[in-house]
């Protein structure tokens, strides 16, 4: 229902430019460059934009147009989307600011007007004052933000929903940076109509998106339960991951009553993810953190977590980590033991952790990773392999990349300088999870046992 | 009297806050469990519903006009005879008519002084964006200073409401601490589980503080409710 604004055919950009570090023209470089529809400039003071043919208005445009960006002055929007409708334009995406959000009542009547206009010709409106969406796979890309400034990650399946641009065009900036691929982005500014449980609805139903990051500052009136409904189908079929800024702003605000006063947003709020069968990501991290375990990683069936490390102390920490978190490190059954012993010298530990010690060699991990990952008594794996020992040459992460073929989640711990980050962007890039920190891969795991749950008993862990 | 002739009986009189008596009958009448207690209009009838109580007995004044009944000398603890309630209740009408002069009195509660337990805080408010909500929380400093405290939508499941027992950060003093047993968690859930089923039916209930909510290891007991009234979706916040 929403596929004019990430799968149109073709696309008007309503105030597009060729001069240098405006908006309309990054728009319209973004489309060049990957958008494989029509795009068609619409500027009147041009014949020509970067070698596209410009047209005067959206009447002039002989073909359809599916979707319209406008990036042109407030004032002029309402007469731009009586032209759309005309047109028979499906979506449009506003860019321009200048509405509800300035606290003027002239701003505010504007996007009145807008609200009035775009519903009596059915347009469907993502805006204004946002920076509106990203598709990796279709290659609509409204943010203004030019590349050189704000890198692309690559494509991917996880979509970020948010309502601030921002923050939304900091994250993917940084996952860009870090290789975590993107499918969708959307900001919605001001949601004069498509609002984040609309594109929740969208997102669940979209084949190239399996998980869904929604960061909010908070839900619309009387819009709360139709959010908890939703975001409760959603994680019924995907992983929604939310992290709600604002934690504090209400929290003591005078009340007629001591619950009255209490429910301060967030208070509230974590009821309600719990309830909605949301993860929360309490913290910047954490938002990516899950992020890349839980669309990744298989479900996890149990709470048995093997480690298998070279450094010992490394997998004392992890064990603290895993417990603290919720889940269990059992002791090596007996049997299990006794294959260990079988293959391992007799220096190294069968017990869980299982150490191999700094001696080990890529062979080591790899027999003990197949006497473990096919047993029905372990549930997820995390490999620690401090790269810094002289044994460890890297055939490790091909087979951990192969391992995936178990269906179980294996997560790795490396610590280190530059052949750490090596191998880390090696194993991300394959779809294995990285963590330098115990207590941070302890808390995403704990989310993706807590999601399992979810998904396997439909309720709460 | 049914929930809803009790709220719009007090709407119709202007106020916006039901009467303690009023209060506990609501919680009565969703099943929810409150310390035996009587009204009585005259000192002599507090004196006759306190035989029937059984001592000791503690006495509130009972006033639209009053919120904070401990600041006017408006609650006597600890009576044990008829004698010392009628005593009680005719101190506090002086108590009253001297620290807040002009204060109607409507009448007295007599109320059982319940044994020591652990005190826990259930509520309930309506909120702009999800509606009615309820709340759990332990008493004293843990919700006045800490602020561990726990929400849900309603409606709230058996399930839902044990699962919010377990989600404050003090949880564990619910399994019992020196000489308190571990406490009647389901009691305790059943009461919000309740509370969100009559916020759910009485739109015109803003919001409840059931505080203190005395939990012993079988069973729990209401001790104070406050309950705010005002027409159909008044927030407060």
């Amino acid at each position: 229902m929403l596929d004019m604004f990430f799968k149109p055919s073709s696309v008007a950009i309503v105030g597009a430019t060729p001069k240098e570090g405006k908006v309309g023209r990054v728009i319209l470089e973004n489309f060049k460059n990957k958008f494989k529809g029509y795009v068609y400039p619409v500027n009147p003071h041009y014949q020509e934009i970067l070698g596209l043919k410009a047209y005067s208005s959206l009447q002039e445009i002989p073909g359809s147009v599916d979707l319209v960006v406008i990036a042109t002055p407030a004032k002029t929007v309402p007469q731009v989307l009586e032209d759309a409708g005309v047109k028979g334009v499906k979506g449009a995406i506003i860019i321009s600011g200048g509405f509800r959000e300035t606290g003027t009542v002239e701003g505010a009547m504007l996007e009145e007007e807008v609200k009035k206009i775009s519903s009596r010709h059915g347009i469907r409106v993502i805006g204004p004052n946002c920076i509106g969406v990203i598709d990796n796979w279709s290659g609509v890309d409204t943010f203004f933000l030019p590349e050189d400034k704000m890198k692309r990650p690559p494509r991917g399946y996880i979509s970020v929903v948010s309502q601030s641009g921002a923050f939304a065009s900091a994250l993917l900036d940084w996952m860009a940076y870090h290789g975590y691929g993107l499918s969708k982005a959307i900001s919605f500014g001001n949601k004069v109509d498509v609002d984040e449980i609309e594109l929740l609805e969208y997102l669940a139903d979209d084949p190239s998106t399996n998980l869904v990051f929604v960061y909010i500052e908070g839900v619309k009136e009387n819009r709360g339960r139709d959010f908890m409904e939703t975001a409760r189908k959603v994680s019924a079929r995907k992983p929604v991951v939310v992290y709600k800024a604002g934690k504090t702003k209400r929290g003591g605000a005078a009340a007629a009553s001591h619950t009255a006063a209490l429910a301060g947003d967030y208070a509230l709020y974590r009821g309600v993810f719990k309830q909605s069968r949301v993860l929360e990501a309490t913290s910047f991290d954490e938002i990516m953190d899950l992020a890349k375990v839980l669309s990744t990683q298989p479900l996890m069936k149990g709470r048995r977590v093997y480690i298998v490390t070279d450094a010992g102390g490394v997998g004392v920490m992890l064990t603290d980590a895993l417990e603290l978190s919720g889940l269990e490190v059992p002791e090596t059954p007996a049997d299990l033991r006794e294959r260990l012993r079988g293959i391992l010298p007799p220096h190294c530990i069968v017990g869980n952790p299982i150490d191999l010690t700094g001696d080990t060699d890529d062979e080591r991990f790899i027999r003990v990773l197949n006497e473990i990952l096919p047993r029905s008594d372990v549930d997820a794996v995390v490999v620690v392999a401090l790269p810094q020992i002289p044994g460890l040459k890297g055939s490790l992460f091909d087979y951990l990349v192969e391992a995936k073929k178990y269906g179980k989640p294996i997560l790795v711990v490396l610590i280190g300088g530059e052949l750490a980050e090596k191998y880390w962007r090696f194993l991300e890039e394959k779809g294995i999870p990285v963590f330098e920190s115990p207590e941070r891969l302890a808390k995403a795991l704990w989310a993706l046992y807590t999601y399992s749950q979810i998904r396997i008993h439909g309720g709460t862990s | 009297m049914s929930s809803s002739d009790i709220v719009k009986s007090a709407l119709s009189e202007g106020r916006t806050k039901l009467l303690e008596h009023e209060a506990l009958k609501l919680m009565e009448l969703y099943g929810i469990k409150v310390a035996d207690y009587g009204f009585a209009v005259t000192p002599a009838e507090a004196g006759l519903i306190s035989e029937k109580i059984g001592y000791p007995v503690v006495v509130k004044v009972v006033s639209p006009d009053i919120s904070h009944k401990t600041d006017v000398g408006g609650v006597i603890l600890g009576l044990k005879s008829r004698d010392e309630v009628v005593q009680g209740c005719e101190k506090i009408v002086k108590n009253v008519s001297e620290r807040q002069p002009g204060a109607r009195v409507t009448g007295f509660l007599v109320q059982k002084m319940m044994p020591q337990g652990l005190e826990v805080i259930i509520g309930a408010t309506r909120d702009q964006v999800f509606g009615p909500v309820v709340m759990f929380g332990l008493g004293g400093i843990f919700v006045e200073v800490l602020r561990d405290v726990t929400f849900r939508v309603a409606p709230v499941s058996l399930q839902d409401a044990l699962e919010m027992l377990g989600e404050i950060k003090a949880s564990k003093i619910l399994d019992g601490y020196r000489s308190l047993p571990p406490v009647d968690k389901k009691a305790i859930a059943s009461m919000i589980v309740s509370l969100s089923k009559l916020m759910e039916e009485n739109p015109y209930i803003s919001s409840v503080d059931l505080n203190p909510v005395i939990a012993y290891s079988s069973g729990a007991v209401v001790v104070d409710a406050r309950v705010i009234i005002g027409k159909s979706g008044v927030v407060n916040r």
